[in-house]
């Protein structure tokens, strides 16, 4: 059977790639702009200062005006300049073909990603191990409107697609196959999908749930009777249950049905919020 | 002392969690872990196969910030069975019972009270038996 819209595949957004940039370049900046007034204020001192006595720096000092000046040209072209470009050019070659080498599938039982610009990584996430999808943006991501879509379990992030303009449309696509799975009756899907550890969670809360349930029903059923004259008995006749439901009932040791607390309310005549009330 | 034959609907557990959770965009495993339960529960209530104990049904009640009589209500179990015919099929059964197709169609709305007023217990009998049901399924005698 297929679904409209499965599979559904998809690439980043080049915007990924000036985001990544404008990151790398911001980091950078914070290495070279100290180099940058070192140099710059070295070259105002040699400028100003009088003849040094240190070996290096007497020949500095000797230099002419103009000679001081492409030396500083110099300096920054090698130091700032030069390695800045080649790592930038580097670094976008590396982005254009990460931005290209990137896809995802959302198809009919995973999501599929493949990635890599050295070494290929292809990742298969089913959507019974998701237990929650985050989207994330970056504080460079929110300058050029990029997202992130994380999917993950409880604990650990299975895969990550950046670089997304409208992320909600996948999520609602990804949402939309989890509650899927979440909805195979409970025989299959628990025997075969549900790691151990859950199914064993679940068990617990389970047993535990039913120790507390008959402690924290708490009871009016009794008052609301003798209010009415009707005997336990008559009760219990209305009702269509033995006697000693209605005792226990009473005692605040049964928790009910809901069927059984319609039919108590309504022979008395009201609302189940007057009969029972949860304690909690 | 001799009390008349009174005959009501049969009614079955109807609940609407579904609805109420699609709306508030939880998922089955999020609502049953908020209700302590699992997530096989959580599908069972929601198809009404599951009659819930009143801690969860309170706990329901709770969640979706509405009374319980909101949330799970008794519905005649002939109001489905009538709803799922095509109206072609009605007007041949009504023929056939020799009812008014009007009349036919009340049954789906009508309370107990009403049932013994304007129809007897043979008539319900035949109309149990063209809709494929019997009469039991569909009616108590008290």
């Amino acid at each position: 059977m297929e679904k409209k819209g499965i599979p559904y595949e998809g690439i980043i957004h080049s915007d990924y790639k000036k985001k990544s940039l404008l990151k790398l370049n911001v980091f950078l900046a914070l290495f070279l702009v100290p180099i940058i007034l070192t140099i710059l204020t070295g070259y105002f001192e040699l400028n100003q200062a009088p003849p040094m006595r240190e070996e290096g720096l007497v020949e500095l000092s000797n230099l002419s005006g103009e000679d001081r000046l492409w030396l500083l040209i110099f300096a920054l072209l090698c130091i700032v300049v030069v390695p800045y470009s080649v790592v930038s050019i580097i670094y976008y070659s590396y982005l254009s073909a990460f931005v290209r080498n990137f896809t995802y599938t959302i198809s009919e039982d995973h999501i599929i990603v493949e990635l890599g610009v050295f070494s290929k990584t292809k990742v298969t996430i089913p959507y019974t191990r998701i237990q929650s999808i985050n989207v994330v943006s970056g504080f460079f991501d929110r300058l050029f409107k990029t997202y992130t879509i994380k999917v993950a379990t409880r604990f650990q992030t299975l895969g990550r697609i950046p670089g997304l303009k409208e992320p909600q449309i996948i999520e609602e696509k990804i949402n939309a196959m989890v509650r899927k799975y979440s909805q195979i009756p409970g025989g299959l899907d628990e025997n075969i999908f549900k790691p151990e550890d859950l199914a064993f969670d679940n068990f617990i809360s389970y047993i535990l749930s039913k120790m507390r349930e008959g402690e924290s029903l708490k009871t009016n059923v009794k008052e609301l009777r003798e209010k009415k004259n009707i005997t336990s008995a008559e009760l219990a006749e209305k009702v269509g249950v033995p006697i000693h439901t209605i005792y226990y009932l009473e005692e605040g040791k049964y928790n009910p049905s809901l069927t059984l607390a319609y039919k108590i309310a309504v022979a008395l005549d009201c609302k189940i919020e007057d009969l029972f009330q949860l304690s909690s | 002392m001799v009390r008349a034959l009174l005959i009501k609907f049969q009614k079955k557990l109807v609940s609407r969690i579904r609805e109420l959770r699609e709306e508030k965009k939880f998922s089955q495993l999020e609502l049953a872990k908020l209700l302590g339960v699992t997530r096989q529960t959580v599908y069972y209530l929601e198809t009404g196969k599951y009659n819930p104990s009143l801690t969860t049904s309170f706990k329901v009640s709770h969640i979706f910030e509405k009374p319980i009589e909101e949330i799970f209500y008794f519905e005649p179990i002939i109001k489905e069975a009538i709803g799922n015919k095509k109206l072609e099929e009605l007007e041949e059964i009504a023929k056939n019972v020799g009812v008014p197709f009007e009349k036919l169609l009340t049954l789906r709305k009508m309370n107990d009270d009403d049932l013994l007023k304007r129809f007897n217990q043979s008539d319900l009998v035949k109309i149990s038996d063209a809709l494929g049901l019997k009469f039991e399924d569909l009616f108590k005698v008290e």
